[in-house]
């Protein structure tokens, strides 16, 4: 089967790093990092790791398009709404169970604007690990420089002492 | 496990609950009478009829409990200081950071010197030591 333009054969640049182990400076250095999108096996992929909106997926958004959304009262809600839809979908099963595609497919927009939520906290989540890091990592710091500052002044006071009792002699 | 993986979880678990309810509720829900004419089905009081009548309530209850479960969940998020104020701490903490950094180095520096001096007048104390002792 001939290869299509999509799947290429692997460069042939393998063969110019023969020696490198012996000379690290005679084979050439890897590319520069990839800026933008990139074509991978026919596919488009991005280096941009932004979550993509609800929108952008053709899911409607149910909380409201705001910078700073209080997340707990959105999710409280979202939850309330879903209970009610239970029940609605138990009601249409009893009364018109040929309707229930409707329901379900509310449902199932419910359940995608709550993990599409959950999801919008997690650079929430990285920024609080990152402070808990840095506080930490001072917090360690700190002790170390206090460490060093009370065996240097054991040394100093165990030579002081030394020189006394030389002195003494 | 971290709590936003935790709600995740229990989201799936609300999901997973109330689609067992209605499937087992369809599955195993008796037949509806269609009209008066025609003759009730005798009704068999085995043990699945009792288990029909009592599945809806176990099966509700552990749905509402999942939703609240969750909502407790929601309570517990330590949601307190939106972006601005996250990355303002985090620039302080890396001033900080630094700060505290040079101090640790300029003391590192000091420890290693006065190690080198003691070491030096150790090595000259030795010296002198082996001088003065008088060959056997």
């Amino acid at each position: 089967m001939a290869a299509t333009s999509s799947y290429p054969p692997p460069p042939p640049f393998y063969r110019l790093y023969k020696d490198y182990l012996e000379d690290p400076k005679c084979a050439p250095e890897p590319p520069p990092l990839i800026q933008g999108p990139y074509p991978l096996f026919g596919a488009t992929y991005t280096t941009d790791v932004m979550l993509p909106s609800l929108e952008d997926q053709g899911v409607r958004q149910l909380y409201p398009k705001c910078p700073n959304i209080d997340y707990k009262k959105e999710l409280r809600s979202l939850n309330r709404e879903l209970q009610l839809h239970f029940l609605e979908l138990t009601d249409v099963l009893v009364e018109r169970p040929s309707q229930y595609a409707r329901r379900v497919e509310d449902i199932s927009l419910i359940f995608k604007n709550l993990h599409h939520l959950l999801n919008s906290l997690r650079p929430h989540q990285a920024r609080a690990t990152l402070i808990h890091i840095l506080e930490r990592q001072i917090q360690h710091r700190k002790q170390a420089i206090e460490d060093i500052k009370r065996r240097r002044e054991e040394a100093q006071k165990l030579l002081r002492e030394s020189l006394q009792t030389l002195d003494g002699h | 496990m971290d709590i936003i993986s935790q709600l995740q979880e229990q989201v799936n678990t609300i999901a997973l609950v109330a689609l067992n309810t209605f499937g087992t509720l369809q599955r195993d829900a008796p037949p509806v009478r269609l009209s008066p004419n025609y003759p009730e089905p005798p009704a068999n009081p085995t043990d699945e009829a009792i288990n029909i009548a009592e599945q809806p309530k176990t099966m509700s209850t552990a749905l509402v409990q999942a939703a609240k479960k969750f909502d407790a969940l929601v309570a517990a998020l330590p949601l307190e200081g939106g972006e601005e104020a996250q990355l303002k701490r985090i620039a302080e903490l890396q001033a900080e950071n630094e700060a505290v950094g040079l101090d640790l180095q300029k003391q590192l520096e000091a420890a290693e010197q006065e190690l080198k001096q003691v070491q030096e007048l150790f090595c000259q104390a030795s010296d002198n030591c082996l001088n003065m002792k008088k060959p056997d």
